[in-house]
């Protein structure tokens, strides 16, 4: 029988979209398996597992952060944010900018749409005034669907960009 | 053209051409979609891949001990323990076989060719099993071939021993009358033209699970093809059809990466039957890099022959794919096909005498990528245009008006035997030009005092063959498909169809369509696709035909539907059948409101309250229809000549770039799309294939490029940080303007408009940046255009110009 080091065992406690979780999980697991496969939220998908694409992206204490380049039990500890907590509770609404992402077509197979979504979670609105500075924002995450134009066009609706800066070319 | 689908129903209000919202976003937008990834069952076990890191070796012994030793591992399986599995079938007479084993077993042929598999408890202990499989190989390494020079070479190491040459395919057509139009040109030049190796690139990996549970296997698999897949691997494992349920949850874009049936979705079923238990296998992305198919990678050496008018007279061009190994179910021969059949693109230029060939080479096989030829045919014509512009003097947009044709031409018979049945070809090019030229001007005056910076425009003119026969690319299948339409006792409506949807929006176009047929709203409409038990056999969604196919199967089974449904209502007002209208979703005699019947009512009588039937009528109201294009072909004529699509579309694309001498470094200032896809169903769809397409179009003519070692073969990548898929920061804004000319053969004028986007970009790119360094000769004959590229075409067009200058000294 083989024995391999990275089977040792780690303690996390998170809490992920408001509740507590624990558990005892591999010190090796990456976050974006515990958040998927773990605690069960398979709405942050896995797009490159090495940190570019951007699809896995969830806020740990705020700050956006690609799930897969994180270990779970670096976040012992911390409060986590993932997509399945966007839209209000208890309700059939969706949030301002989900909603602007459905009025645009901003979306078309989705596999990228969380980590977009939790991209724009993590900023202050009212720091971006021009599209260009949406691009700056989005840059790091990929899209292969939309070519991104209406994804920009729904970021500039939501955060009512057009109204503060005059035109676009977006939307 | 009408869009009236049946004269007896009264809408008040029209779906098809309105952007209705799509019906599939709410599970993605709140984290509730279903992705391969995301399907879980209780006992799964996780299946990775063991993948060649050879280009090209026999495999002299796999030792799988440590592996099977280590904690958590349930099996490792090599290609021998799959003896009782077929191959992959070698459909095609006239392409190499290949034999494909679903896994390698006495040789390898290209870096990420499996050869073994292990099955364990986590992804985690899998990878850890599969290093020590990969450690435990040993490989006799055999000299590789890189491109398609080292394959041809007299004594090239053959990829098939049993194969004369490397060569898969040649085929020539008999030309004269293009030899004699040489004979008389003024003058001729050769060239080669270079398309580069890229992939579609779908943001979900690949994935498959399977399970069997009470006697049915079933099979979720990211494809853009559930029946094939079903038809395929019940045929390969020697399971009878029925038995076999292959169904995709969502899907996170194919861009025909996915149409390709691969190893992994015969090997996960056969695993799972072979364990009696769940198995999980998701491609990662390295995986994806060189296990899911490339494309393009093709090279274009031609001859032009011109007149000093700038009259092109005949081209002969020698179209040559780089198939990769070959080695990949249905064949990567087809694209190269379509290049020839589409090169000439709008043009009424029958002088064409293309050669189509195809290579085998240690790389990962070639296949489906969205353009799927067309891109590629394209590229070499507005680059020939270009020029013999610039040789002869002519303006490079009257050397295509003259070419172009015009309202009235079509129906018009390409040089391989296309159809065009429709287009707008001159007008979607001259609305373009009126675009672009304000652009133009504008980027001038924005770069009138900087020195350093060059601008420029480029065009691109072309046809889309939309819904293709199958037939040609593997052998097998046709081109048609089949919806089936069911009103329900409630009155609610279920569409089922045969073609697949992974973010297209094909399920809000199929309800659109439904719901002008029978006159209900698009809510009261299911639709049901990507499930073997669920939907009638169908081909899927690739070749831009998933609306077109809708648009013809969904029409025709809800007229049959509309039939019965009036005879019903007739009997129950105790009307005449033909006095019977639907209006708003009510039945009523024309011209009185009342009585009437809803749907509702109609569908109660025809399922459960019999009683209010005709006597002699069966009972249901549901009706299938079975959707073949009129002028489909499947087969090449006495003449070589085929027409292989229902339908063609067409587009103009121009762009205005500006290129900064000292660095190389581009911008695109500003992007046109002119397009013409007839029908639309739904024109917010519609921009966002558009949209998209010209993002990859543009990562194809800037960005990417699968670039191999060339004494090993070996991937020069490994992840997203060598192939560079663009982000919004790369992909500029556009300006998209439609024409519709509707499909002439099609009920209700569709024709598809997926691949359109990608084709304009490259011919745009290299023709904007070749105007803008003009000064200096510079004329590319390849992509991506990147600052390197540009700056090795200056330093090339200046040592060209020396020696010139010193020549002319001497």
């Amino acid at each position: 029988m083989t024995t391999s080091e990275p089977t040792s065992e780690t303690d996390v406690e998170v809490t992920v979209n408001g509740r507590r979780h624990r558990h005892r999980a591999p010190s090796r697991l990456l976050l974006s398996d515990y958040i998927r496969d773990t605690v069960g939220l398979t709405g942050t998908h896995v797009g490159c597992e090495h940190g570019y694409c951007g699809a896995c992206t969830v806020l740990v204490d705020g700050d956006a952060v690609r799930s897969c380049l994180m270990l779970a039990a670096q976040v012992s500890g911390a409060e986590i944010r993932t997509v399945e907590d966007l839209a209000p509770a208890g309700s059939d609404s969706l949030s301002p900018m989900q909603q602007a992402f459905h009025d645009n077509y901003a979306l078309q197979c989705g596999f990228c749409t969380a980590g977009f979504l939790m991209t724009l979670e993590s900023v202050d609105p009212s720091r971006y005034e021009t599209p260009e500075q949406v691009v700056e924002l989005l840059s790091g995450n990929l899209c292969r669907c939309t070519g991104y134009h209406n994804i920009v066009a729904a970021v500039t609706e939501a955060w009512n960009l057009s109204r503060r800066r005059g035109g676009s070319d977006y939307g | 053209m009408s869009l009236d689908i049946d004269s007896h129903i009264r809408h008040s209000t029209r779906h098809i051409g309105m952007p209705a919202p799509r019906r599939e976003d709410r599970g993605p937008l709140t984290g509730r979609g279903r992705y391969v990834a995301d399907i879980k069952i209780a006992g799964m076990l996780e299946v990775v891949f063991v993948r060649s890191v050879e280009a090209h070796a026999r495999i002299i012994s796999i030792d799988t001990s440590q592996a099977s030793a280590l904690e958590g591992v349930t099996a490792v399986f090599t290609g021998a323990d799959l003896a009782d599995v077929g191959a992959f079938p070698d459909y095609i007479e006239y392409i190499g076989p290949v034999e494909q084993r679903p896994l390698a077993e006495d040789k390898v042929r290209y870096v990420g060719a499996p050869y073994a598999v292990v099955v364990a408890v986590d992804r985690y202990t899998a990878e850890d099993a599969a290093a020590l499989v990969a450690a435990g190989t040993v490989y006799e390494p055999l000299p590789t071939v890189a491109d398609l020079d080292q394959a041809l070479a007299p004594a090239a190491p053959r990829l098939y021993e049993h194969w004369e040459s490397n060569c898969s395919f040649d085929v020539s057509p008999h030309k004269p009358e293009v030899d004699r139009a040489f004979d008389e040109a003024d003058h001729a030049f050769t060239e080669t033209y270079v398309s580069q190796r890229q992939t579609g690139l779908p943001l979900e990996t690949r994935g498959v699970v399977a399970d069997v549970a009470d006697g049915t296997l079933t099979v979720w698999s990211s494809t853009q093809s559930p029946h094939m897949v079903r038809t395929t691997v019940a045929s390969m494992l020697g399971v009878a059809e029925p038995q076999v349920r292959v169904l995709h949850p969502a899907i996170g874009g194919g861009f025909g990466t996915k149409t390709h049936i691969y190893p992994e979705d015969v090997v996960v079923p056969w695993v799972a039957r072979r364990l009696d238990r769940p198995v999980r296998w998701i491609e990662d992305r390295l995986e994806n890099l060189v296990a899911s198919v490339h494309a393009r990678d093709q090279r274009h050496d031609v001859e032009v022959a011109y007149d000093d008018d700038g009259t092109i007279r005949a081209v002969r061009c020698a179209s040559m794919l780089d198939m990769g190994s070959g080695e990949i179910f249905m064949p990567g021969s087809a694209p190269v096909f379509v290049t020839n059949a589409c090169i000439t693109g709008g043009y009424d230029f029958p002088n064409m005498a293309a050669r189509t060939v195809g290579v085998v080479t240690n790389k990962t096989p070639s296949g489906a990528y969205r353009g799927f030829g067309i891109p590629e045919g394209a590229f070499v014509m507005e680059r020939i245009i270009d020029r013999v512009s610039r040789l002869t003097g002519t303006d490079r947009v009257e050397s295509r008006r003259r070419m172009l044709l015009r309202p009235g031409q079509t129906p018009y018979v390409m040089h391989g035997g296309g159809r065009l049945d429709s287009g707008s070809h001159t007008e979607s090019f001259e609305r373009a030009v009126e675009m672009v030229e304000p652009a133009l001007r504008l980027a001038e005056a924005r770069y009138a005092d900087d020195p350093d910076v060059r601008v420029g425009v480029g065009y691109c003119n072309y046809v889309e063959p939309t819904a293709p026969s199958y037939h040609l690319t593997t052998g097998h299948w046709g081109g048609g498909d089949a919806a089936t339409v069911r009103v329900d006792p409630d009155g609610s409506v279920r569409v089922a169809a045969g073609v697949s949807a992974f973010g297209q929006g094909v399920e809000t176009a199929a309800a659109q369509i439904a719901a002008d047929a029978l006159g209900v709203e698009p809510r009261d409409v299911t639709v049901v696709l990507g499930d073997t038990e669920r939907t009638p056999y169908g081909l899927g969604s690739w070749g831009s035909r998933a609306t077109m196919m809708l648009a013809g199967s969904v029409l025709l089974a809800s007229q049959r539907l509309m039939d019965k449904a009036r005879r019903i209502a007739a009997h129950m007002l105790e009307a005449a059948e033909s006095d019977i209208v639907l209006t708003d979703g009510v039945f009523h005699v024309d011209g009185s409101g009342r009585p009437s019947v809803s749907w509702a009512e109609v569908g109660t009588a025809a399922w459960v309250r019999n009683v209010d039937l005709p006597d002699t009528m069966e009972a249901g109201l549901e009706a299938s229809g079975y959707y073949h294009p009129e002028n489909l072909q499947h087969q090449l004529d006495d003449e070589g000549r085929i027409n292989a699509a229902a339908s063609w579309s067409n587009g103009a694309h121009a762009g205005v770039l500006s290129v900064r001498v000292s660095t190389g470094e581009i911008k695109i200032e500003d992007y046109i799309v002119v397009h013409d896809c007839g029908t639309v169903i739904n024109p917010a769809l519609v921009e966002g294939q558009i949209h998209g397409g010209v993002a990859q179009g543009l990562a194809g003519a800037m960005y990417e490029h699968f670039q191999y070692d060339s004494d090993t073969a070996n991937p020069r990548f490994a992840s997203f940080m060598e192939y560079l898929a663009p982000t919004c920061a790369e992909v500029p804004p556009l300006s998209v303007e439609h024409f519709e000319s509707p499909a002439p053969e099609q009920p209700l004028g569709v024709k598809g408009c997926g691949e359109g986007g990608t084709v304009g970009p490259p011919a745009v790119v290299a023709g904007a940046v070749s105007d803008a360094l003009s000064e200096w000769g510079v004329d590319l004959t390849e992509c991506p255009v990147t600052p390197v590229a540009v700056r090795a075409a200056l330093r090339a067009a200046a040592a060209a110009a020396a020696a010139r200058e010193k020549g002319g000294v001497a």
